[in-house]
């Protein structure tokens, strides 16, 4: 599944922390130019795998490749390519917004000063603040406007929208919008379902330190049920209903689920009992993810 | 904070306190064992030099040449305070351990005040407690609470374990009294700047560098024959004065109480007037551009007050030694041993005043690698406060980011040993003592090496197993204790020459031997070696 345009490349990651194992074989691919949704419940391994995307952490085995080098070895010349928001910004107290924007630009090799102002104004973010007076989001905001005014090739975010509010949420839609259409490729990692439905290309969802499911959001979809509210003229026979799923019957009333593969199916076992009323409902993705981090075994399959 | 002022008027009087009690448990259960390392040092202190003294000084005569070794040293007394009576082990235990073992308890009881109010409100706990059913002066209450019974527990194991080592009961358990009520001073103290330092690091230097102070200036005070009222005046004096194992008097300790019980007054009137996580002094908004751009600036910048603070100290510690230096033949040869013994000419007052020098200049290097340790340990709160994350997610190697802490502690350390060492040269120069500017000057710059060595010790416990970060005070407190409290041990040559500072030469003497820089730097060379390689390979922030 190698492909040449792979910006991200992991193949059976693993790490432990003393006795804990936090990532168990775990696969990744990351394609140039697009933004890709990286989810998972909490204490499933997402900040881990960044960290060794990172090199902050060592792998113990497996192949991980970042923009074509070693992200261990290649620690410099990589991360002149890419920036990173973490999940928990920590600024120094003492240090201003600015002086933190501009000081982790300089380490990455500058900063565009155009888009520095630029963001600073639409993220309506104060740069004279000392980091101590800063609040969750305003952190936030100082850590995506430092990643986002360096021309980088990759960008590494951490839930990097979990302390905004929803006008700085469409703020940062915007801005990862003009960093992909400038040839910028994401990977983000984020439990806000809106967020990911607008942005994200692909998909690769995480737990217990591997990838269970891996693909563009339709694929995913594909795997769930799309529900069908009918109001008919006559019962359907057991035999039709028994290709439904969740089948709830009241008087003419129909509630039922059916895999989103087999929708035209239904529908034609159903027309013959006279549809007065139909509302065919695409699977959610609170649903999709529901299912998706259950924890039962059989869940993912 | 009209809001705050009114909603704590309609629960006044009944629930200001309210809470403390479960807190103050919990606190003890959690953050206590944080005291015990000060108690098992206090003890270890007090119960060794009675277990020691009968050992190393069997004879009369033997304790007569340590009276007369340290009536030479008055670098000594600068620390321990005045040798009442040298010839029984209670006295000898009174002189050893009354002035350190006070400000041992009194450090103790900061941190712990600091670590239970002003720590807990940078760490975002206070505010789940505050939060919480709990009185506005509960957490102040509990965190003063901790040091108090600490302070307490101090006194009385200690004294005990001496006492069963063979010390006195009155002079032991006056002794332990003392401790106790340094502890309770300063707790009051710290109570005082966690309120008007914004942060735990501003409180706690400010409560550390009133002790300081008021430590150095004790011991000027004592060993200059300074009028009497200089001792009385410091709260430091009054331990002092209820001398152990000599007059043993107790009443100076009430008015360690007193100022106990005013300074919580001032504390409580303090908290109840600032607003949750503020200090006395309000920030105002800072510059929107940075002129910090590469992480050499960066690690100045995170160091910048602390370099202030220490430089200033380094300055006024060079005065005082050097003025002291100035007097230390008069000082030597007021002792009625000291005198025969330099009429008999087996002494010559140069040698007791280069003794002095090379004491005093180990004694600047130890107290300038503290800075040093300090900037070390730095990196590894910066790394778990995760600053260094985003830092090293630039272009930045790990080498070259740990290179530019280990620099910074490394230059600032030489430079403090500098400026002291420069006061100092400058005051016995121009006192007509028989020293030159260049000689002084030239023994703190040798002084320098073994500096290095035992900053270098923390550069290899940050950058290799940070879980043990304490240890990257090791150097320090190996070199404090082979080169002040070593040789009152009688330990022999080989122990002492652990520390680096035993192989300082003495540039003065006759054969000064530079052979022992260079053993001291080549550990210096491993210790970093260490650091960098373990700094390069392990996991950030684990």
């Amino acid at each position: 599944m190698s492909t040449a345009d792979a910006v991200i490349e992991v193949e059976g990651l693993t790490k432990s922390y003393g006795k804990f194992q936090a990532l168990t074989g775990l696969d990744l691919q990351v394609q140039r130019g697009e933004v890709h949704g990286f989810l998972g419940p909490n204490g499933a391994g997402k900040s881990t795998t960044i960290r060794v995307l990172l090199g902050l952490l060592k792998a113990d085995s497996g192949r991980v490749r970042v923009l074509g080098g070693d992200p261990w070895n290649d620690v410099v010349a990589l991360h002149r390519r890419l920036a990173y928001v973490p999940g928990d910004v920590s600024l120094w107290p003492g240090m201003t917004g600015g002086e933190a924007i501009d000081l982790l630009g300089a380490l990455r090799g500058g900063l565009d000063e155009r888009r520095r102002a630029d963001l600073i104004e639409r993220f309506e973010l104060d740069p004279t603040k000392r980091g101590r007076q800063y609040s969750k989001g305003n952190r936030q905001k100082v850590a995506v406007v430092a990643a986002l005014a360096s021309d980088v090739e990759l960008l590494v975010l951490d839930e990097p929208t979990s302390g905004l509010d929803p006008l700085m949420e469409n703020v940062f839609q915007e801005v990862i919008g003009e960093a992909t259409k400038r040839g910028a490729t994401v990977l983000l990692s984020s439990h806000i379902l809106a967020e990911l439905e607008t942005l994200a290309d692909r998909l690769s969802i995480i737990r217990d330190g591997r990838i269970v499911q891996e693909g563009t959001l339709a694929d995913l979809r594909g795997n769930t049920r799309t529900a069908i509210h009918a109001v008919l003229d006559r019962q359907p026979d057991a035999a039709v209903l028994a290709a439904l799923h969740g089948v709830r019957l009241e008087g003419s009333r129909l509630t039922a689920t059916v895999e989103s593969s087999h929708i035209g199916d239904a529908m034609a076992s159903l027309t013959p009992y006279g549809i007065t009323s139909l509302t065919v409902e695409p699977p959610s993705l609170e649903s999709l993810f529901l299912r998706l981090y259950d924890d039962s075994p059989e869940a993912t399959r | 904070m009209s809001v705050l002022t009114t909603s704590r008027a309609t629960h006044a009087p009944t629930g200001r306190l309210t809470g403390t009690k479960p807190l103050l448990r919990a606190s003890v259960k959690h953050d206590g064992r944080l005291f015990a390392p000060w108690i098992a040092i206090v003890t270890a202190l007090s119960a060794s030099s009675v277990l020691v003294y009968p050992w190393v000084f069997p004879s009369a005569m033997d304790r007569m040449a340590l009276a007369i070794a340290i009536g030479a040293n008055p670098a000594l007394s600068l620390i321990f305070g005045p040798a009442h009576d040298l010839s029984s082990v209670d006295g000898f235990n009174a002189w050893r351990s009354l002035a350190l073992g006070g400000f041992f308890t009194a450090l103790g009881a900061t941190f712990a005040v600091t670590r239970a109010t002003r720590g807990q409100e940078d760490s975002g706990q206070a505010e789940l407690l505050a939060s919480g059913v709990m009185g506005r002066e509960a957490r102040l209450l509990t965190g003063v609470g901790i040091a108090v019974i600490g302070s307490i527990l101090l006194g009385v194991v200690s004294s005990l374990v001496t006492v069963l080592c063979g010390g006195a009961w009155d002079a032991s358990l006056l002794l332990g009294a003392t401790f106790t009520a340094t502890g309770w001073m300063f707790a009051s103290v710290a109570a005082v700047t966690a309120q008007l330092g914004s942060d735990a690091r501003t409180a706690n230097s400010m409560a550390v560098g009133t002790l300081g102070s008021l430590f150095v200036l004790r011991g000027f005070a004592q060993s200059m024959d300074a009028p009497a009222w200089t001792v009385w005046v410091n709260p430091l004096g009054w331990p002092m004065e209820t001398q152990p194992a000599g007059a043993n008097r107790w009443w100076p300790l009430v008015f360690a109480l007193v100022l106990t019980a005013a300074m919580l007054v001032v504390a409580f009137v303090l908290q109840a007037r600032r607003d949750f996580g503020q200090g006395a002094i309000a920030p105002r908004p800072g510059p929107d551009r940075g002129s910090a751009r590469s992480t050499w600036s960066l690690a100045l910048r995170l160091n910048r007050g602390p370099l202030v603070t220490w430089t200033i100290a380094f300055v006024l510690l060079g005065i005082v030694f050097g003025y002291f230096a100035t007097s230390v033949t008069d000082i030597a040869s007021s002792d009625s041993a000291i005198a025969g013994v330099l009429a008999a000419g087996v002494v010559t007052p140069e040698a007791i005043v280069q003794a002095f020098l090379v004491m005093v200049l180990s004694l600047v290097g130890i107290l300038a690698a503290i800075p040093g340790v300090q900037t070390m340990l730095k990196v590894r709160s910066e790394e778990l406060e995760d600053r260094v994350e985003p830092l090293i997610a630039t272009a930045l190697s790990r080498p070259r980011y740990y290179a530019s802490h280990v620099v910074v502690a490394l230059v600032s350390s030489t430079f403090f040993v500098l400026v002291a060492g420069t006061v100092i040269a400058i005051l016995t120069s121009t006192a007509d003592m028989g020293v030159g500017f260049g000689d002084v000057l030239l023994q703190a710059v040798v002084t320098v090496p073994a500096v290095w060595t035992i900053v270098a010790v923390s550069v290899a416990v940050i950058g290799a197993r940070p879980i043990v970060s304490l240890a990257a005070w090791g150097g320090v407190l190996a070199s404090f204790g082979l080169t002040l409290l070593g040789p009152t041990f009688g330990l022999p040559d080989w122990a002492l020459g652990v520390s680096p500072f035993w192989h300082v030469p003495k540039v003065m003497a006759d054969n000064p031997d530079a052979m022992g820089l260079v053993w001291v730097s080549l550990f210096t060379f491993a210790f970093l070696a260490v650091g960098f390689v373990g700094f390069r390979r392990r996991d950030l922030a684990r």
